[in-house]
């Protein structure tokens, strides 16, 4: 059946579909507005940060600055910066938010938890249904243990977080392709995070992976130059790199010290001239440096021309006393060179030895500003009175060096020696010269 | 613009498990309890295979299959019409899956035992709120175990 329609109600009616069209489009350009205006909110927010993190070389005000844009400006109400420890492989909880203080510090395997599996994988994970899932997942625990089948399982992961979290979204921190940490965010609240929150965390996160890194560039760059002043730039990268340990911190190691001085320097500094000293001291201290880095000895101090260098550490070399005794033997010849020429200038000049081997605790002395890494131990002290007793172009070694050196060298027995800081005399050795054996592999 | 509507997201997380329906090649329906249908794009779904189940045997015999989904924040309920498209066993969304249950099962202290064999991929025929009486939940869930007794 049908019903005729006046022309009156035809455009009664047209003109309500009008209506209803133009108050639909501007329901649409409304909500398209309100898009845009937040897409901009959004690209505002994010220069902002991005700006301010990357105005910082400390790693400690980058994460703060982070911290406080995701919580205030972004609204995460739990948010956990992790940084990968290269020496552990583990991450490592570097910064948070919303957590008790003591989360800072507490670690995390790489593959366990969503945390662990995004830094394993490099890729991003967000997860609103953590509670379901483990719940699901420990019912079939019990199963598979009633089954008998308990060894498959391990123990549940500890891991830093929310106890009771329910939604995790969790950001690789990678500067190419390498992983710097992760930045993760969590909520108690099933399905807490949408793609918007994905899209906003990973912008800040590859700028804080960024920014996170140069952090740490700079500050391996100032321990750097901090450890070059004691050790060889080899060596300083080595440690810095994570190749060796950071020797500044206390140890205790058995090392091979060599002492030496010059024989007639106090009278040679009281009647030359300033000038005369220094040219000779420049002259001597430049070759003994040389022959250091080729023995890869450390130098541990020099106090004018008396110096202390040691062997073993800060890393372990094999045979330290044969190369302490090369050094030895190579400075010895070297100066007697040296002295020819001083000689003729009017310097009697010659060069005493003293080496001893046996444990000492090694590490940095001093205060802040002004550290020196140095070796404490009975060790030190019989190198330095073994050196005060040689006579010019002596070498005179302890008799647990001459016992670790019988095959290589040709010595005799000095002695017995009374020492200062030794109750009893001591027995030494001279060395005369390298078996022949010996000198030919030198 | 897909099937799938910007607002069923939420019901593609996990949060509230889904029901899926399906029926073998001699006619035989199975409703069970799925813990997740992952969403892949505006016209696709996933579903993760773990292990072999009567799902499994079904939709490799029949594609067809029904998916009831719950918002779990307006605790509306959807029915997805879907059909089995292809498995995949690496790329985004495989990748994506086996991670959320490799983390899940590392919490459990049960890495390496749960392995996602693939991703089944859905397309989406059609996705509408259900529409008619509520069954209760419970009732619902019965239903759907004394199917799987089967």
């Amino acid at each position: 059946m049908s019903h005729p329609v006046s022309p009156e109600q035809e455009g009664q009616e047209s003109a309500a579909a009008l209506q209803r069209q133009i108050a639909e489009n501007q329901r649409v350009i409304d909500q398209l507005n309100r898009a845009l205006a937040r897409k901009n909110e959004e690209v505002r927010i994010i220069q902002q940060i991005s700006t301010e993190i990357t105005s910082t070389l400390e790693l400690e005000q980058i994460m703060e600055t982070l911290l406080n844009a995701m919580e205030k400006v972004l609204g995460f109400q739990h948010v956990m910066i992790l940084l990968k420890d290269h020496a552990t492989e583990k991450l490592q909880v570097s910064a948070c938010r919303g957590y008790a203080a003591s989360a800072v510090g507490a670690e995390v395997a790489i593959g366990q938890g969503v945390i662990g599996v995004v830094a394993e994988r490099k890729k991003m994970m967000r997860v609103g249904n953590i509670g379901v899932s483990v719940r699901y997942l420990m019912a079939v625990r019990e199963n598979l243990q009633g089954a008998g089948q308990a060894g498959l399982a391990q123990a549940p992961a500890q891991l830093p977080g929310l106890p009771d979290a329910q939604s995790q979204l969790a950001m690789p921190l990678l500067v190419k392709d390498r992983l710097v940490g992760v930045l993760a965010v969590e909520s108690p609240t099933p399905n807490a995070f949408d793609e918007l929150d994905e899209m906003l965390l990973s912008i800040v996160a590859s700028q804080a992976a960024t920014a996170i890194e140069n952090a740490r560039m700079y500050r391996m760059v100032e321990q750097l130059s901090r450890l070059k002043r004691f050790f060889s730039p080899q060596l300083a990268e080595m440690i810095v790199a994570g190749g060796a340990e950071d020797p500044l911190r206390t140890h205790r190691r058995e090392i091979i010290v060599v002492f030496l001085d010059l024989r007639g320097f106090t009278t040679f500094a009281e009647l030359a001239e300033p000038e005369e000293v220094m040219g000779v001291l420049r002259d001597y201290h430049a070759e003994m440096g040389k022959l250091i880095l080729e023995h890869e000895g450390t130098l541990e101090r020099f106090t004018g021309d008396g110096m202390m260098i040691f062997f073993n550490d800060p890393v372990p070399i094999p045979n330290p006393a044969e190369r302490a005794l090369r050094m030895a033997l190579s400075m010895r010849a070297c100066v007697q060179g040296l002295s020819t020429r001083w000689r003729r200038r009017g310097h009697d000049l010659s060069l005493g030895i003293g080496i001893a081997q046996g444990y000492a605790t090694i590490g940095a002395i001093g205060f802040e500003g002004r550290w020196d890494y140095g070796a404490i131990g009975t060790v030190t002290n019989l190198a330095a009175r073994l050196c005060g007793e040689a006579k010019g172009d002596q070498i005179l070694v302890s008799s647990r060096v001459a016992s670790e050196l019988e095959e290589l060298i040709e010595a005799e027995e000095v002695g017995p020696l009374t020492l200062k800081g030794f109750y009893k005399p001591i027995f030494a050795a001279a060395v005369l010269s390298l078996k022949p054996n010996a000198a030919a592999s030198d | 613009m897909g099937v799938l509507p910007d607002e069923i997201k939420p019901a593609l997380q996990g949060v509230m498990p889904s029901h899926m329906a399906t029926c073998s090649l001699a006619g035989e329906p199975n409703v069970t309890t799925v813990s997740q249908v992952y969403y892949v794009d505006s016209d696709h779904v996933a579903l993760s295979f773990q292990f072999f189940s009567k799902t499994i045997k079904n939709i490799r015999e029949n594609p067809y299959a029904l998916a009831w989904l719950i918002h779990p924040g307006t605790l509306d309920t959807w029915d997805l019409e879907i059909v089995y498209d292809h498995s995949e066993t690496s790329g985004p969304v495989f990748d994506a899956m086996d991670m959320q249950i490799e983390a899940i099962a590392s919490m459990t202290g049960m890495k390496g035992i749960f392995k996602l064999k693939a991703a089944d991929i859905y397309r989406v025929i059609s996705a509408s709120k259900t529409v008619g009486e509520r069954l209760p939940l419970a009732e619902i869930d019965t239903a759907a175990s004394a199917a799987q007794e089967k």
